[in-house]
């Protein structure tokens, strides 16, 4: 920070009064969003962003989905089938908008409303494109942790939703019908979607702040051995899609992407650091509850909100609090609301949404105070 | 013959509408071709993975964009 409060940041209005005093143009914001996208670009394109789509792409090619959830409509016991909605919520969905129909249809298709949340929560919350991206970002403690507090949080959502509303059934207006007889996943498809996840996790755990050179050398090296098995083992057919739906998830997801880091490096020219560190800074219950209320209010297209956490933890804020706004960010917003009021009917809408608020916050005081 | 695409509006569900419709122009296929966007409607045509096309009333692709060669061999093993 540049223009740092000189008075010790008494009142904080201070300080962002002075940053608009000393002529704090439009040009200063344009081109810190300029510089947080041009860092961005150099350090993660390569590395990070092109394994992610190609996973990301490969995920929606080679998975049959509908196996994974044939057995999420069967009539298991809540331990059974929350685990395993739970699991398979890592590789349904990449963002909360794709993940409101398979949530709705296995509520419809004979599935537990408990089930349903778990996976209207899980899958955007952590899911695999999100995790790796916010380890490479963020490092492996936050990872692991926000795997941890996801399921934690899919768990209690699960039976409080079960609990709410345990005297409703939906109409089943579609049975789960006979079992898909494809398998989940074939061997082959399996190997090459490991190979992607080693480009992926590999140049950012071997090279570990060591000169980005490296990283590129790395990621370079693993994704040759994709690419030569991709050619000699796999149908052309099958690469064909791949590579399609790959780039559909680029031309979604990378100009949102881009705005997002954007207008992430205009927040922190603009935000002062005493903001940060006096409303989210530390662990506390209120800088938890905070983080959760953004999270929980405003859309993060998938993984935007691992550079927005980033910056916002630079800038002072507490890991815990960071945490929280991980989960939610990306889980909730206000958009969603609305929608899952529209497809679940506004009482479940509202139960899901305090539940989730409540826990977000108790998450984050509770890793921030006793895990980190 | 009846198709349904299934998409909450998402731009995939935007080109598999428009692959849907370049099949049935190649194929000179005559058909009733609409796009269901109701959440609440995918649950009683079966669908789970968006976008997804149904043709009278059964789901032939579900979670992915069909190419036009696909929906061409598709539709006329239908017809």
């Amino acid at each position: 920070m540049v223009l740092k409060a000189k008075n010790g940041g008494s009142k904080k209005s201070d300080a962002i009064e002075e940053r608009w005093e000393k002529g704090f143009m439009i040009k200063d914001l344009f081109m810190a969003g300029i510089i947080a996208l041009k860092d961005y670009i150099a350090t993660h394109v390569l590395t990070c962003l092109v394994p992610a789509f190609l996973l990301a792409g490969a995920m929606v090619t080679f998975i049959n989905r509908e196996a994974i959830l044939y057995h999420l409509g069967e009539k298991a016991n809540k331990i059974k089938s929350f685990s395993l909605a739970g699991v398979s919520s890592f590789l349904v969905a990449a963002c909360s908008c794709t993940v409101i129909p398979v949530s709705s249809g296995l509520y419809y298709s004979g599935a537990g409303i408990g089930v349903a949340f778990i996976i209207l929560w899980v899958a955007p919350a952590s899911n695999i494109l999100a995790l790796v991206y916010t380890g490479s970002i963020l490092g492996s403690g936050m990872v692991i942790s926000r795997i941890v507090a996801a399921l934690l949080m899919a768990f209690i959502v699960g039976w409080v939703m079960s609990f709410a509303f345990r005297g409703e059934r939906a109409e089943i207006v579609n049975p789960v019908g006979e079992k898909p007889k494809k398998n989940i996943i074939s061997k082959q498809d399996l190997i090459l979607m490991l190979l992607i996840l080693l480009s992926l996790l590999l140049p950012n755990y071997l090279v570990r702040g060591g000169a980005y050179g490296y990283k590129v050398l790395v990621w370079a090296s693993v994704t040759l051995v994709m690419v030569v098995y991709a050619v000699k083992i796999l149908p052309k057919e099958k690469i064909k899609s791949w590579l399609r739906e790959t780039w559909w998830f680029v031309r979604i997801i990378f100009p949102l992407l881009l705005a997002g880091v954007f207008i992430v490096g205009i927040i922190g020219k603009i935000l002062p650091e005493d903001w940060i560190k006096s409303w989210l800074g530390g662990n506390g219950v209120l800088a938890s509850f905070l983080a959760t209320m953004i999270g929980a209010i405003s859309y993060f297209a998938t993984m935007t909100e691992a550079p927005f956490v980033d910056t916002l933890m630079k800038l002072g804020m507490g890991k815990g609090p960071a945490l929280a706004l991980l989960l939610t960010g990306p889980g909730l917003s206000l958009p969603n609301w609305l929608a899952i009021a529209k497809v679940f009917g506004a009482k479940k809408s509202i139960v899901y949404v305090f539940t989730i608020i409540v826990l977000g916050t108790i998450v984050g005081w509770f890793f921030g105070n006793f895990i980190f | 013959m009846k198709i349904q695409v299934a998409g909450p509006g998402c731009p995939r569900c935007h080109a598999t509408e428009e692959n849907v419709r370049d099949a049935c122009a190649q194929l000179n296929l005559v058909a009733d071709i609409s796009h269901v966007f109701d959440v609440r409607e995918f649950a009683k045509l079966g669908v789970l993975f968006t976008p997804a096309v149904i043709v009278d009333g059964k789901i032939v692709t579900s979670g992915k964009i069909p190419t036009v060669e696909e929906l061409k061999e598709l539709l006329s093993k239908i017809k």
